[in-house]
């Protein structure tokens, strides 16, 4: 097969200073703008009532327990496994011991609930809002205009994604119109902000969705509509399964060995 | 190492504490007297570091403690301009300030009123629960301090610094196995913390020398002290206390040998090692303490940080132990 | 013995793995961005691009293990090129670079390749 001549396009440099100077300084702008936007509508912890947290922190000290306990020796695991199980069988940490066995309430009724959502909402929007303003500015603005030659050879299947707006069907993928740097834009400035604003911004979608990517895989601990009855009866079946051992088991060989070696 | 005001002064020395208070007007003059929480303002003053509030706060227990309560004051106010009234935090440290002003027990018991009233309001307000246990040990009301503490506990178990502080108070009143228990609950917090291995070491030795135990109780104390004190040393291979305490169970194990007949207990404690182990650990104890007491007092560089009363202590031990061996 | 007992007895704390697995991600995605920049000047395309990139983020993690790591690791016993005294797996301390890096690279790259080569 012929090789495909090289195509070249003479552009004009002032395409660089009018179109990828303004969007990139936007985007980098829009970045440290989101972060302090976050960082503001950050809304301080909702105060629980004594009930609650009791139900919350006497989990939390199942698990300790479940994590720690070779700590302990085994007469002492006992006596807590034996303590903890019980409790959590019975439902005496619960918040509402008469709802036990009840249908956990609609997350959408509970005023509670809402708060969560809300605070979801917002992560959303200060997402979303920003990337829809910025895509239909370089859309009204930018667009139809070649702008970049990637350096790297593309398939003909990215060429609608890359060229959008310029109508030309023999031209090669690889160049890319002003639509494609936002996105490399997007996916790229990572890096950037962590520069800026300290590696735990806020800034880049691409670490908000990834978070949330790890929030659905692993099940919310004390999320709105999770039963925490079944929680309990769950700990104490994790409790009950764990065979001990002790790190105290020959510590004081190891001991010897470790300063004779 | 100079003390900083980065770290909470509960543990430093009465001097060292004197040379923080003595920053005081140098600290309180670098920094800007209030700074505003209002968002717009803020943009546009001099940024403000979470560590400027903690350098505050450890400056005003440091300087209650000196007795410099203009300073303390001053340091109260500009945490109330920043935090409000009605911070936990700011409220627990408000009452202490209090705490300090206060001359008789009247007073005292004003204190603890107002306390009482803000936990009627906000009963899961733990920086002033915590306030309201610590006042009530210093007026001595042991029981309803343990009453308190076990209802706070019933609350919020994963609070490792309640548990300790319910220890501290067990041991105080002679109760050990509760305090055994507190301890333990601790560990479950803070696995690794080496300094509560050998704290609970410490306390079941004791449980083994009270008056009253028996030679299978005491002996089983014995043993999980051993152990306790090994794996303390084993997370941190310098750490006096477990070194010290090492030498301690030791000595008292191969003096007092375990009988036989109590010798079968059931499995779920832990076994006295061999009595040939048991020197070992003895002799590797003494070693590295001589060691630690001769580093310290050749003023060797990384060996600077031991406390001096526990260098004195671990010198006499050891003398003993010398004085011993040559009769 | 099995592995989580031998990390029970020898815990590493969890907050300085963190601490330095971030900051090896705040100096990978630095250089990326910087062999971007490199790879774009010199004019580099598809493959000798993409090669350019793996040579160098390996050649940053031996110079990063020569110079911060070797040091204090092998003088605690630790084999060679054995990170785990600062690091949770081997495998993860070697490659996290070439995934953590590459959108960075490619930008910086694509932009500077754009600029010189226009």
């Amino acid at each position: 097969m012929a090789q495909i001549p090289v195509q070249t396009i003479h552009r004009d440099p002032q395409l660089f200073y009018w179109i990828l100077a303004p969007i990139t300084v936007v985007m980098v702008l829009t970045g440290i703008l989101r972060h302090y936007a976050t960082v503001m509508m950050a809304t301080a912890p909702k105060k629980m009532d004594q009930k609650t947290m009791r139900e919350q922190r006497s989990l939390m000290h199942g698990i300790n327990l479940r994590n720690n306990y070779h700590v302990l020796s085994k007469r002492s695991f006992n006596v807590r496994r034996d303590a903890l199980t019980a409790a959590f069988e019975s439902g005496a940490y619960l918040k509402n011991p008469d709802q036990r066995g009840q249908a956990p309430p609609n997350p959408l009724s509970d005023p509670s609930a809402m708060d969560g959502m809300m605070g979801m909402m917002k992560n959303q929007m200060a997402m979303i809002i920003p990337n829809t303003l910025i895509m239909s500015w370089i859309n009204a603005f930018f667009s139809g205009y070649v702008i970049m030659k990637l350096p790297f050879p593309l398939t003909i299947k990215f060429k609608s994604m890359l060229q959008a707006g310029v109508a030309t069907r023999d031209m090669d993928p690889r160049w890319m119109s002003s639509i494609s740097w936002y996105f490399l834009c997007i996916f790229g400035l990572q890096s950037v902000f962590n520069f800026i604003l300290g590696s735990d911004n806020a800034a880049s979608q691409m670490a908000a969705q990834m978070n949330q990517m790890g929030a659905q895989g692993t099940p919310q601990m004390f999320g709105p509509g999770v039963d925490p009855d079944k929680q309990f009866q769950a700990e104490a079946e994790n409790l009950a399964v764990i065979e001990h051992y002790s790190v105290l088991d020959d510590v004081e060989t190891r001991l010897l060995e470790g300063i004779r070696a | 190492m100079a003390p900083s005001l980065l770290h909470p002064p509960s543990h430093l020395s009465p001097a060292a504490a004197l040379q923080l208070s003595q920053q005081a007007p140098s600290v309180l003059q670098s920094s800007p007297a209030t700074v505003s929480s209002a968002p717009l303002i803020s943009l546009f003053s001099t940024s403000e570091s979470p560590d400027l509030w903690l350098k505050y706060e450890n400056l005003l227990l440091s300087c209650l403690r000196t007795g410099d309560e203009h300073a303390a004051h001053q340091c109260l106010d500009r945490l109330v301009a920043r935090f409000g009234e009605d911070n936990e935090r700011v409220q627990a440290l408000h009452g202490l300030v209090k705490e300090a002003d206060a001359n008789n027990t009247g007073a005292l018991e004003i204190v603890l009123k107002q306390y009482d009233a803000i936990l009627a309001e906000n009963d899961t307000n733990i920086p002033v629960t915590k306030r309201r246990i610590a006042l009530l040990r210093s007026m001595g009301r042991i029981p309803e301090a343990v009453a308190s503490l076990i209802q706070l506990l019933d609350f919020s178990p994963t609070d490792p610094e309640a548990w300790s502080e319910l220890a501290d108070l067990y041991l105080s009143q002679g109760m050990y196995p509760q305090a055994i228990f507190a301890l333990e609950e601790v560990l479950l917090m803070a696995p690794n913390a080496w300094n509560m291995h050998a704290r609970l070491g410490e306390v079941q030795y004791m449980a083994a020398s009270a008056t009253g135990a028996t030679d299978a109780a005491s002996q089983k104390y014995l043993a999980e002290a051993l152990k306790r004190f090994s794996r303390s040393v084993e997370l941190c291979d310098d750490y006096l206390r477990g070194y010290y305490g090492l030498k301690l169970v030791t000595t008292k194990l191969i003096k007092d040998p375990p009988k036989p007949a109590v010798k079968a207990t059931d499995l779920d404690d832990f076994a006295v090692p061999t009595t040939s182990t048991i020197e070992k650990l003895n002799e590797l104890a003494t070693e590295k303490l001589s060691e630690i007491v001769r580093r310290y007092t050749a003023k060797e560089r990384q060996w600077h940080g031991y406390d001096e009363a526990e260098i004195a202590a671990a010198r006499e031990l050891l003398s003993q132990d010398a004085s011993q061996t040559e009769r | 013995m099995s592995t989580e007992k031998d990390y029970q007895i020898s815990p590493v704390v969890q907050e300085s793995i963190v601490h330095n697995s971030r900051t090896l991600f705040n100096f990978q995605s630095l250089t990326a961005s910087l062999f971007g920049v490199c790879a774009g000047i010199l004019g580099l395309e598809s493959y000798t691009g993409f090669l350019f990139y793996i040579i160098s983020t390996l050649l940053t993690c031996i110079l990063f293990y020569a110079l911060r790591i070797a040091p204090s690791s092998i003088a605690s016993g630790k084999a060679p090129f054995d990170t785990s005294r600062y690091f949770r797996g081997a495998f993860e301390f070697w490659t996290s670079g070439l995934s953590g890096g590459l959108a960075g690279f490619i930008l910086t790259w694509t932009l500077f390749y754009g600029l010189v080569r226009a």
